[in-house]
């Protein structure tokens, strides 16, 4: 394996296991990203040992107000099909914007499920952006395509980043994300993005608060674009 | 919160449990079925009220778990998993799945990769996964109590990182040191296992 930055603080894989992310744009990024990493679905694994055994171990309460056999009738009468599954099979369609790039299966429910229709906004020469949600609070989960080779300049975060290369790759400084891989930006840490060149790259991201680009003409152009 | 250590120890082996789910994966064993049922179903009930979920919904829920897991139980790899590792992964998905619902009027459902087609287990494997269960166990109650904690904040009431910090009164980054803490005191010890 090579030396670069691609998994998330335990933090996050605590809270997805553990069922308690803060949002669902949280959730849809860090399955997402579970669901292409190798190294993110061992530690998952580990803890969802650690679920089962307070499940296990969780003290009885009340009786259940239905028992086994009435389920099993249930069961009987319904062939089983419908019963308890909330449409897993469901087919879900890529956005016509997303042509070429092999989704993961989480984001592509989160986007079969949302009622927005998706398109590519300009950002930047050689970069686009797509907002899929706005939280409250500031938040919000875009989608970055960027051309090959193209730079971000330095900027800063008045709050968070997470970042989830879905095609191609970046760099940042000497570390390398590729698919699958997260980058977790902190308040007030610079960087300098350049993407590789080994043809587009598409990200997905949470940003909490605005970047700042120590570049004056670069916040005008911010004000401009909206990120 | 309760403490680990005051919890039951579990009435079931885990060898049985798995057992239990791969008769009715294999041939819809209806008193495997019913022999699960008795075990998880009031668990997965109060898991559920210990997320604040209202009993009414509780309810729905447990029932909605229970069959999914008749119904998927010719997936489960006792090789890969132990049975409740696997039952706790449908229930927290289900429970995502419905806040998420409650949350919003627009749909959207969790599928776990633990449900995803598996090549069958090699027979010598198959014992290694549910005795894995207990020693779980023993990973945790290796943990010091401030490290526990967070850990069990975060399964048990469904807290974010946040809501932690707010809880214990400490500054997120010590509650997000203690969870790497934590983590990585159990993945040395859980690693074996594997």
């Amino acid at each position: 394996m090579t030396q670069r930055g691609h998994v998330l603080d335990d933090a996050w894989y605590l809270g997805y296991a553990a069922g308690s992310l803060a949002s669902e744009a949280e959730t849809v990024l860090v399955q997402s990203h579970v669901e292409l990493n190798a190294d993110a679905q061992d530690r998952v694994a580990g803890l969802d040992r650690i679920g089962g055994l307070l499940l296990d171990r969780m003290p009885v309460g009340e009786a259940l107000p239905f028992s086994a056999d009435e389920l099993l009738d249930m069961l009987d009468q319904d062939d089983g099909r419908d019963l308890g599954d909330p449409g897993s099979a469901e087919a879900t369609a890529v956005p016509a914007a997303l042509d070429g790039v092999d989704l993961p299966p989480a984001l592509a429910r989160y986007l079969a499920g949302s009622s927005a229709r998706m398109k590519w906004e300009f950002l930047g020469p050689g970069l686009r952006k797509s907002i899929l949600w706005r939280g409250k609070d500031g938040t919000r989960l875009w989608l970055l395509k960027a051309q090959p080779g193209v730079s971000i300049p330095h900027h800063g975060h008045s709050g968070s980043e997470l970042t989830l290369v879905l095609k191609g790759s970046f760099w940042d400084g000497d570390q390398e994300y590729r698919r699958g891989d997260v980058e977790e930006a902190h308040e007030d840490i610079a960087h300098d993005i350049r993407i590789g060149m080994d043809g587009e790259c598409v990200c997905l991201a949470l940003t909490r608060g605005k970047l700042r680009f120590g570049n004056p003409l670069l916040t005008a152009f911010q004000t401009f674009t909206g990120l | 919160m309760t403490d680990l250590n005051d919890r039951p120890a579990p009435t079931v082996e885990s060898q049985e449990l798995s057992d239990l789910l791969v008769r009715v994966g294999q041939s819809q064993d209806r008193s495997a079925f019913r022999a699960l049922f008795d075990h998880f179903g009031p668990r997965i009930r109060a898991f559920l009220i210990q997320r604040r979920v209202v009993p009414a919904m509780a309810d729905d829920l447990t029932q909605d778990v229970m069959l999914t897991i008749w119904r998927r139980a010719s997936s489960f790899d006792p090789s890969r998993a132990a049975a409740s590792t696997w039952i706790y992964t449908i229930a927290r998905n289900q429970h995502i799945d419905q806040y998420r619902k409650t949350q919003r009027a627009s749909r959207m459902d969790e599928t776990d990769p633990s449900l995803q087609p598996v090549p069958a287990a090699a027979a010598d494997d198959l014992c290694e996964q549910a005795e894995a269960a207990d020693s779980v166990g023993v990973a945790l109650e290796s943990l010091s109590a401030d490290q526990r904690q967070v850990v069990e904040l975060a399964f048990t009431e469904g807290l974010t990182h946040s809501e932690i910090a707010e809880r214990l009164n400490l500054p997120l980054g010590t509650v997000k040191s203690r969870i790497r803490l934590a983590l990585g005191k159990l993945k040395t010890s859980l690693g074996e296992l594997v």
